[in-house]
């Protein structure tokens, strides 16, 4: 079932790109009804999962059903179990959808009759998949309503913060920058920033192997890769940062996420120059809590040799980094939609050798990310260090001068000023103060608290607040 | 309007003492702590006033050092260690050297210079003279001829010596019981020149004398003695500087109008306002027709100095030493004092500062 929708979603989603070169707007709503028959028996081994994918919004604008046919027919060889026509969906559904996002542009129904589909397991990972693609195209928003053996749940799922990131080829994106990370305590209220700031890696052109090239893939492959650096610490300047866990995510040309595990990044890390990094070790973990689907998780380890005293007594925050490799295909012999969806088939059925055959270009990129990163990083750590080492000398002194002082005046002011009782007390509450004060120094930024969605300064286009 | 007042010691401890009361009450606002140091090196803050010199005015544009920023958090840690070195020497009335704090902490000042400066920021800030922050400076200085004084510890000085000078004392204002019958101060600029008139016997031959040289740029003690002998023996006070813009530059120090941006807090103390120029002067090196491969011509940079030296608010009131340095400016031509030699090569102590001296060749 997944694959099937995953198509279904290709189909639209190289639709609109086609559109989208004419700059209109992305955004919209994604409707996606399932549900089992009941009059079908209940047992579990006999499941037939009726699905209707509705579209509408301007991510659509234009779409005619009509022009879809062959397209439509391509679509429906290639899923084969399937079963067309299927029952209608609820009428009441699709007119609730409509009420929010326009007349519909696309509508399609087909059953699939497989056993695994009436778990929560692969619930949970169809919530996964569409959590994945509404990281890079946060402008729709999708609403799943399941009916499984009489239990019916609704979710939707909807960005806070969006940013949309301009590439190359006059390529739009809308990432989902909503950063859900708590603020650390010391922080005051609003000023927290709640998002990312996306930014533009490198662009590699990739080589693509003979054996995929005879199975009929040519033209031009790229990989664009943006990085997304949670949560954002731009506001504290003085605050130290850990990375910690790396998530990478490869998305099709049409901007659907690839799912399943990728050995290539999986077995990435093994050859990172984590010396040239000042790190101990990468390397690849299962990440229980995992948000998004088909990514590759890995976590950072940085020197054991570090003082672990002094590691505890500086505030650090600990950040996670999104890799996303997007890639991107044009070839001017295929730009028929059927030809498209073949294309991007290859790909992902010979994504490994694609890889593979381009190992060092990637491994460089992932490694340059990883470098920017912590030297912004190692920068912040070394300021902190400063600031420690002199508020140690400040603290120092004061406390020379007032502990030696024969002006009761003085002493006496300095204790109250502080609510404190004797000297030892005043030192301790001076030095708290003085790491909270300058750790946790607040410098507001306008791209972190702005309401306006920004655009990236090579697309400069005026776009309305939609946080 | 500000004449010049001791300040007591527990003066300075006070104000000490207010400064970190502010930074305790930043903190126990939750605020950063930040100091204020008036800024030295701004035009606008110095005016002159002809009795005194050149000063800093009581209206000053301030520089802030903030304790949560990363590029400054280090200056405010050497502020404040600083003030608590004074804070110390003040109590107990004991004193120590710039040196003395720069190596005591080499780590945190990283070089001689930046204790220097804070040093005098302090002294800017708490408004007190640098020496009543009882730090010194390590002076370079020498001195010779007819001199004898008691330095603060009771060791006794004897400048009489023509083989070897005497380095100039780091504590002046400890100096006490000075005995001389020298009839003028003579302010030589160059170690060379310096060095020279001793092997010449100079202090004796002519009159009862007492020479100072401050090496170059001199250093506060240097100016300080001078100082000191002014106002203990009331003699002239001559200088021997090089006929170039840096000897001026020279002169006008022991003047203090050229520490702008050091000491003009201190002015009202460190001012010598009658050093009269003896030589060499531009208007000499025609006179006694200085060989011309003697000469060297003045650079761009020269000129500049020149003209910018001319505009300076002291020299409106020294027609003579303005017409001097036009003359220079015109003959596009400096000249150090060996340049002397060059006529022969004993002149400047056999024939040319004897008939200065007699004839009253200076201005």
């Amino acid at each position: 079932m997944l694959k099937e929708m995953q198509q279904v979603l290709r189909l639209i989603m190289l639709m609109g790109k086609q559109r989208q070169k004419l700059g209109l707007r992305t955004g919209g709503g994604l409707l996606l009804l399932l549900w089992t028959d009941t009059e079908v028996s209940t047992q579990k081994l006999n499941c037939t999962v009726n699905c209707t994918v509705a579209a509408a919004g301007p991510w659509c604008a234009g779409i005619q059903m009509e022009a879809l046919q062959p397209a439509l027919v391509r679509l429906k060889e290639s899923m084969c179990p399937c079963v067309w026509p299927c029952n209608e969906p609820d009428p009441e559904e699709l007119s609730a959808f409509t009420d929010l996002y326009g007349s519909l542009r696309f509508l399609l129904s087909f059953q699939v009759k497989d056993t695994r589909h009436c778990t929560s397991e692969w619930q949970a990972h169809l919530e996964a998949f569409l959590r994945t693609f509404t990281l890079a195209n946060a402008g729709i928003q999708i609403h799943l309503k399941l009916k499984i053996n009489q239990e019916a749940s609704l979710r939707e799922f909807s960005v806070k913060v969006k940013r949309r990131v301009a590439l190359a080829d006059q390529l739009l994106l809308t990432l989902d920058v909503t950063c859900s990370a708590p603020p650390p305590c010391c922080v005051k209220k609003g000023c927290w920033c709640v998002r990312g700031h996306p930014a533009i890696g490198g662009r590699l052109p990739l080589s693509i192997p003979p054996q995929t090239m005879e199975q009929g893939l040519f033209g031009d492959l790229s990989v664009q890769v943006v990085t997304l650096l949670t949560p954002c610490l731009l506001p504290y300047p003085n605050v130290a940062t850990e990375l910690t866990h790396i998530q990478v995510l490869v998305y099709n040309p049409s901007n659907i996420p690839v799912t399943g595990p990728s050995g290539f990044f999986q077995k990435l890390p093994a050859v990172l120059d984590c010396q040239e990094l000042g790190l101990y070790r990468v390397y690849c973990s299962s990440f229980k809590d995992l948000v998004y689907s088909g990514g590759t998780v890995y976590t950072v380890e940085k020197d054991s040799w570090d003082d672990p005293e002094q590691e505890s007594s500086l505030p650090t925050v600990q950040q996670s980094l999104l890799l996303f490799f997007f890639l991107q295909h044009s070839d001017p012999f295929t730009s028929q939609l059927t030809d498209l969806m073949a294309t991007e088939m290859l790909i992902e059925l010979h994504l490994e050798d694609i890889l593979n055959n381009n190992r060092q270009a990637l491994v460089a990129a992932v490694q340059t990310e990883l470098r920017n990163t912590l030297k912004s990083q190692n920068h912040r750590k070394k300021q902190q260090e400063k600031l420690h080492a002199a508020a140690e000398v400040i603290l120092g002194s004061s406390m020379s001068i007032v502990s030696s002082s024969s002006n009761m005046d003085f002493r006496n002011a300095c204790l109250s000023r502080m609510k404190v009782h004797d000297t030892h007390e005043l030192a301790a509450s001076l030095r708290e103060s003085l790491w909270r004060v300058t750790s946790w120094k607040f410098v507001p930024k306008a791209k972190c608290f702005s309401t306006k969605m920004e655009v990236h300064p090579e697309n400069d286009e005026p776009t309305t607040a939609e946080i | 309007s500000s004449t010049h007042i001791s300040i007591s010691s527990q003066e300075i401890l006070n104000r000490i003492e207010s400064i970190i009361l502010e930074i305790v009450t930043s903190l126990s606002k939750a605020e950063a702590p930040v100091l204020a140091l008036p800024n030295r090196s701004s035009w606008a803050n110095i005016s002159f006033d002809s009795a005194i010199g050149l000063q800093m005015s009581s209206r000053q544009s301030v520089t802030t050092i903030r304790a949560d920023c990363p590029s400054s958090v280090t200056k405010f840690a050497q502020i404040l260690k600083i003030l608590s070195v004074i804070y110390r020497l003040v109590q107990s009335n004991s004193y120590a050297t710039k040196r003395d704090i720069y190596y005591n902490n080499t780590k945190l000042f990283g070089s001689q210079k930046a204790v220097d400066s804070i040093v005098d920021d302090i002294s800017c800030m708490l408004k007190v003279p640098r020496r009543s922050l009882h730090v010194l400076a390590t002076s370079k200085g020498l001195i010779s001829g007819d001199l004898c004084y008691m330095e603060e510890d009771g060791t006794r000085i004897d400048c009489h010596s023509s083989s070897t000078a005497v380095s100039v004392s780091s504590n002046i204002s400890g100096i006490k019981n000075i005995v001389s019958s020298a009839k003028f101060v003579m302010i030589i600029e160059k170690d060379a020149t310096f060095q020279r008139l001793l092997d010449d016997d100079f202090c004796t031959k002519i009159s009862p004398c007492i020479i100072i040289t401050g090496k170059g740029v001199p250093d506060v003690n240097s100016r300080l003695m001078v100082k000191r002998l002014w106002d203990e023996l009331h003699i002239p006070i001559f200088a021997l500087v090089d006929a170039d813009p840096h000897g001026i530059i020279h002169l006008l120090e022991y003047l203090s109008c050229q520490t702008y941006f050091a000491m003009s807090f201190e002015a009202h103390s460190l001012t010598v306002p009658s050093v009269m120029w003896l030589g060499l002067l531009p208007s000499d090196l025609q006179r006694l027709r200085v060989p011309k491969d003697a000469l060297i011509p003045l650079t761009k940079r020269d000129e500049s100095k020149l003209c910018s030296l001319l505009e300076r608010p002291y020299l409106t009131s020294q027609p003579e030493w303005q017409k001097e340095m036009k003359l220079m400016q015109q003959s596009k031509v400096k000249a150090e004092i060996q340049s002397l030699t060059a006529i022969a090569p004993d002149f400047l102590t056999q024939i040319y500062l004897p008939n200065k001296l007699r004839y009253g060749g200076w201005i």
